[in-house]
């Protein structure tokens, strides 16, 4: 058995942020490794779910996508909407879902945009769709150590 | 102690700037320079410090003497780096520690301002360091200084109310600042740090361009009077003594005429919650805060105007940790402050910006 990534940070993390940077007179290198111990604590948080937030929240914007292809009114967003719907990631990599999800969110904001100047019931059904998720996207980022 | 003296500097040497090697040595040349009847100029135990991340920040202690008389003051030396959260300009900074230094808003006192690269590479100004103080914002709402809360609430924002009475050109500072209509406040603000997001961010920001344009969908009203604002008035900005007293207001960097709402917003913000409870800036409930702001400043908060600011406060935040963030990044500053505030700041923000506009609880 070896430790997993997320262990390692948090060990390693906290021999920084006790040992490392006690030995160190106070000032400013002594706070720039105790930084780096926080760093590597968010890091294992984050190296436990990044792909896994990624694939969730990429699935999520590929719905609303789909939910908002028949009340978009404009047919260049519709078309993006519906070939963006029919994505899929094929590859698993932090770096190529991230960059999917980077492509996704750009969309999600035009479809925002859009949404916002529609008028009709269906648009505020939407709209209210863009927002739960970002307030689930906020959440899928958030950290344990965060101010608020 | 580490010092660096003039014993072995020729001051009168053009070439003086390239000799040198290390920042104490030149740094006592420029003193030299500024107090050209000093002798024995010595600086010493120069150190840098942490959090600084507008401008690198060092104190150290400056001996010289003068006629027959010795002089040691501890200073403080602000120096732009090359990259930062935010590009701002030091003059503004230092003539409001200028304009402000002996009157009802305590700031150290500032001493020289250096607009010339060649002495430290980067311009600079030197201030008076006040010893014995705490300014971290998770230590000064922690013991021994949490029984002073109220105490330093109740200070905090009575200062920032007279930092909003003041009037700006009997300061002298409309000749720093740039003059702004009551009616151009928010829109001058909002278009600089939306600018600020356009350029330097890494990734789409969803949230904060909902932000931005619910802002210019529901522009608030004019201020009663255009003011002084701070620009970053938080928890953290400040110097407490070992009583809890306030000392000195730290880091103008950002200060500019603009709506006096702007700074009570700002020091309302939810990330600046360091307590861990709901109190604004780890010290006071809201509608405290506020009521001790009106008072001081004369001036009333709106509510719908106050919100406005409130999500304009986490749009600006945003920025400067997207800002931050890209300096890192692009390795133009890789002070681990900039990647830890990106990280660690920026979902908070996003947080506060969803939950002033009534999307989170």
């Amino acid at each position: 058995m070896r430790p997993d990534p997320s262990r390692f940070l948090g060990v390693a993390a906290g021999h920084l942020m006790t040992k490392t940077a006690g030995a160190l007179p106070p000032g400013y290198e002594q706070s720039s490794v105790s930084v780096i111990g926080l760093m590597l604590t968010q890091l294992g948080e984050e190296f436990e779910r990044a792909a896994a937030r990624r694939i969730e929240e990429n699935r999520e914007l590929r719905r609303i996508f789909a939910d908002a292809v028949d009340i978009v009114a404009d047919d260049d967003l519709r078309a993006k909407l519906a070939e963006a719907a029919r994505g899929e990631d094929l590859n698993f990599t932090v770096s190529a879902l991230e960059q999917s999800n980077c492509a996704l969110r750009t969309l999600l904001i035009e479809l925002h945009v859009h949404v916002e100047d529609l008028d009709s019931e269906a648009a505020r059904s939407l709209e209210a769709e863009i927002w739960h998720e970002l307030v689930a996207s906020t959440e899928r980022r958030k950290l344990g150590i965060g101010p608020f | 102690m580490t010092g660096a003296g003039l014993r072995d500097l020729d001051l009168r040497d053009d070439t003086l700037g390239n000799a040198m090697t290390s920042l104490d040595s030149r740094l006592a040349a420029y003193i030299a320079h500024r107090i050209p009847d000093a002798e024995d100029i010595v600086v010493r135990d120069l150190e840098r410090i942490f959090g600084g991340a507008s401008r690198e920040t060092y104190r150290f202690w400056l001996d010289y003497r003068q006629g027959a008389e010795s002089v040691s003051r501890p200073l403080i030396l602000r120096r732009d780096p090359p990259g930062s959260l935010i590009e701002t300009d030091r003059a503004t900074e230092f003539g409001t520690y200028r304009a402000f230094f002996g009157t009802a808003v305590p700031v150290p006192e500032p001493l020289w301002l250096e607009e010339e690269a060649s002495w430290l590479d980067h311009p600079f100004f030197v201030m008076e360091q006040l010893l014995g103080m705490e300014a971290g914002p998770t230590q000064v709402v922690a013991p021994p200084y949490d029984q002073y809360a109220e105490q330093m609430a109740q200070q905090k924002w009575t200062i920032l109310g007279e930092i909003h009475r003041a009037d700006p050109s009997a300061l002298g500072l409309d000749s720093v600042m740039e003059a702004v209509t009551p009616d151009a406040c928010w829109r001058r603000e909002l278009t600089h740090w939306e600018r600020t997001i356009n350029e330097d961010e890494l990734c789409p920001q969803p949230v904060i361009r909902a932000a931005i344009r619910w802002l210019r969908r529901n522009p608030p009203p004019p201020p009663e009077r255009v003011g002084v604002v701070h620009g970053d008035y938080r928890t953290g900005n400040f110097l407490v003594d070992p009583e809890g007293v306030i000392r000195a207001i730290l880091d103008w960097e950002m200060a500019h005429l603009g709506d006096p709402l702007e700074d009570l917003a700002w020091s309302l913000n939810p990330v600046w919650r360091w307590a861990g409870d709901e109190r604004a800036g780890g010290l006071a409930p809201r509608e405290e805060a506020i009521e001790i702001w009106e008072k001081a400043s004369g001036l009333r908060a709106e509510s719908d105007a106050l919100r406005w600011w409130e999500v304009f406060s986490s749009v600006k935040g945003q920025a400067i940790w997207i800002s931050g963030g890209k300096e890192f990044t692009d390795g133009k500053n890789q002070d681990m402050i900039l990647a830890l505030s990106a990280w660690l700041m920026g979902n908070s923000q996003d947080r506060a910006a969803l939950y002033t506009l009534g999307h989170f609880t």
